[in-house]
């Protein structure tokens, strides 16, 4: 029987083609709007360690000036969310947390030890410890991360991204190669397959949905080559500090460190914070530390939060979208007003050679299910041609954030069904009360 | 067959109360053909809708079959209507969208006939009026006449023991008309009631009773001339 109705919904759309297209082309607008604002949020808030991103932290401390606070933010003081060498060396070197990793920055140019010197590029870097990639889930292409005695003795060795190694050495293994970077000759020891975490938690919000820095170096390496601060990054500083002498900052009060830490369990964040805690009493103690004492521990979810990674005008523009779709479905509903309502004599006819009322309702929903699916099928080219249009726009943004996976078509296929039956209710209730002797003569 | 009580109906609007048809009492027996007759708006087509259950009346009793279609629910009446009665209607009412075939199968799609049942039904329906070679054609694609024959095949393909048939050759000139009353007695002639709205009094004396409606009223026996519009 339902076969049925489908072969009657397709003539009855093909019987009045100009208001088919109107309803499938309504739904369809609305549809892709919503699904290319939907889509955007979505990639922006998905859980960029899925399985872990409850016991990863990120850890701030109260460091700052006893006299000045170092903002405020929705008008109450605020702590940096960096950290100053001395406290992430001074926390790296206890291990207290199953992992933890210094995340720093630095920019300088960079090429292939076999490229002429033509070649080199500015390269943005990310000096770290060897635990970022095993914290944060990194995949290799080939070799793996440095060792931890690397990190200890600064060694000059690099691990590059799947892109830079296209770069450097056309995609080939390059493990054992020597790349020259700022002056300094480094050996490739990993190349990382693709690795695109969104939203990239782990740093700046500004860099949460660029590309990648593709160039990971030991931090203590960036530290011995004794590259100056001032070229890349922010570095926020209280009390007497010389920025050129870089000695000089890793004895001061600047902030510049991201510190992460990786817990056996998100159970475990208390006991962790009070180690925090503690070690904050005990510079305290040392004449440091002497605001009030606000050390706090985020995991995740909350430091992408704090950050303000997604911004609040992001769910606007879903709700607005949103809206956008409901006035879009209360036109198409109003176009099946009309068609069902011109449908009357048919109705009239069914009903007196005997369709029930269910029999009209069946008929008319597989009506409106085939307008969903295909305003569904269009919104959805629609939206993915909204998406490489916004992608061009914001060329500055990851390209995947503007990309749809399996989940999203399958939730854009589902929204116009469900949408368009919701919203056929009506037309369809509507149908069903016609009175047939009142249609007979009008066929 | 159809027993019909004190049976009437009044319209009722928010300021208006009108009395369609008055209080009478009707039986047609199996295999009758009953002619209904009057001047337009008497209330004729009132009483074959109430008659082939599409319009609720106000008051009385109905008796279709012996079962008192009174208590019957909306989808008990629908089911009855295609079980029971067939109906033919002035304008032939056909699908223009679908073919002959599917214009004929449409009541037997909402009963639990297996495809090879509907397509035999059908096959006969179309093959009792003349038309079984062109199930595959239109409606537009045929006169008139052809059209009230496909109407009247899907009347018949549910096998109903009561056709309803509301003016049937008024959209006919006289020679498709004489053909389609032609047809109506053979159906008639095999058993099945038929109850028939008619302006055309040669006609009506076909039948094997009369009834005239007149200003709702329902009366019994041969109509003078003037009284048919």
């Amino acid at each position: 029987m339902l076969r049925y109705y489908f072969k009657l919904a397709f003539i009855s759309l093909k019987k009045t083609p100009l208001l088919s297209f109107l309803m499938i082309a309504t739904i369809a607008i609305g549809i892709a709007a919503t699904m290319v604002t939907y889509t955007v949020h979505y990639m922006m808030t998905q859980d960029p360690v899925p399985g872990k991103s409850d016991r990863l932290f990120t850890v701030h401390l109260s460091s700052w000036d006893p006299n000045v606070s170092y903002k405020l933010k929705d008008g109450k003081e605020d702590i940096p969310i960096f950290m100053t060498y001395q406290d992430a060396t001074n926390l790296y070197a206890d291990k207290k947390a199953d992992k933890q990793t210094i995340i720093s920055f630095h920019k300088t140019m960079m090429r292939a030890a076999e490229q002429p010197s033509g070649m080199a590029t500015m390269t943005y870097l990310r000096p770290t410890t060897h635990e970022f990639f095993s914290m944060l889930d990194v995949p290799f292409l080939f070799g793996s991360p440095w060792s931890a005695s690397d990190d200890s003795q600064g060694n000059p060795v690099v691990v590059l991204s799947k892109k830079k190694n296209q770069q450097l050495f056309r995609g080939e293994n390059s493990l054992g190669k020597e790349v020259l970077i700022g002056g300094v000759l480094y050996r490739v020891v990993g190349v990382l397959d693709e690795w695109t975490p969104l939203p990239r938690f782990y740093t700046t919000r500004s860099e949460a949905f660029r590309e990648p820095r593709g160039v990971f170096i030991p931090f203590q390496s960036s530290i011995q080559n004794n590259w100056s601060l001032s070229t890349d990054g922010s570095v926020y500083c209280w009390g007497e500090v010389d920025f050129v002498d870089l000695e000089s900052v890793k004895a001061s009060e600047c902030v510049w460190l991201f510190y992460w830490v990786e817990l056996s369990s998100a159970e475990q964040r208390e006991d962790y914070l009070a180690y925090i805690n503690r070690y904050a009493q005990e510079q305290r103690a040392m004449g440091r530390f002497q605001r009030e004492q606000m050390n706090r521990i985020l995991n995740v979810a909350e430091y992408i939060e704090y950050n303000e990674v997604v911004r609040k005008d992001g769910r606007i523009a879903i709700w607005l979208s949103a809206a956008f779709l409901i006035a879009c479905l209360l036109n198409c509903m109003s176009l099946m007003m009309t068609k069902f309502h011109g449908k009357g004599a048919e109705v009239g006819l069914r009903r007196a050679i005997g369709a029930s009322k269910v029999n009209i309702a069946w008929q008319f929903s597989c009506e409106t299910v085939i307008v969903g699916v295909c305003g569904g099928v269009i919104g959805l080219l629609l939206a993915q041609l909204g998406l490489q249009i916004t992608a061009q726009v914001y060329s500055h943004l990851h390209t995947e954030l503007m990309e749809m996976n399996l989940e999203l078509v399958i939730m854009t296929l589902v929204l116009s069904v469900f949408s368009s039956s919701l919203f056929g209710l009506y037309p369809i209730y509507r149908a069903c009360q016609i009175q047939p002797s009142s249609h007979l003569k009008s066929l | 067959m159809l027993k019909m009580s004190n049976v009437a109906k009044i319209y009722v609007t928010d300021t208006v109360k009108t009395q369609a048809l008055r209080s009478f009492d009707l039986e047609i027996e199996a295999g009758e053909f009953v002619s209904v007759v009057g001047p337009s708006g008497s209330g004729k087509t009132t009483f074959l809708n109430i008659a082939g259950l599409l319009e609720d009346y106000s008051e009385g009793n109905y008796y279709l079959n012996n079962q008192d279609v009174t208590k019957l629910t909306d989808t008990q009446k629908s089911r009855l209507r295609n079980e029971q009665i067939g109906f033919i209607f002035q304008s032939f009412n056909l699908i223009p969208e679908l073919n002959l075939f599917d214009n004929v199968e449409m009541p037997l799609r909402y009963r639990s006939f297996s495809a090879k049942e509907r397509q035999r039904r059908v096959i006969d329906a179309l093959t009792k009026v003349g038309l079984a070679n062109r199930k595959s054609h239109y409606p537009q694609q045929l006169s008139g006449g052809q059209q009230q024959r496909v109407a009247i095949a899907r009347a018949l393909a549910g096998s109903p023991s009561f056709l309803l048939a509301d003016e049937p050759t008024g959209n006919l000139d006289s020679n498709m008309a004489d053909g389609i009353m032609s047809l109506l007695k053979d159906i008639n002639a095999s058993g099945t009631c038929i109850l028939m709205v008619t302006h055309d009094l040669e006609q009506a004396h076909l039948a094997d009773r009369i009834i005239e409606i007149k200003d709702g009223v329902l009366t019994e026996g041969i109509p003078s001339q003037n009284v048919v519009a």
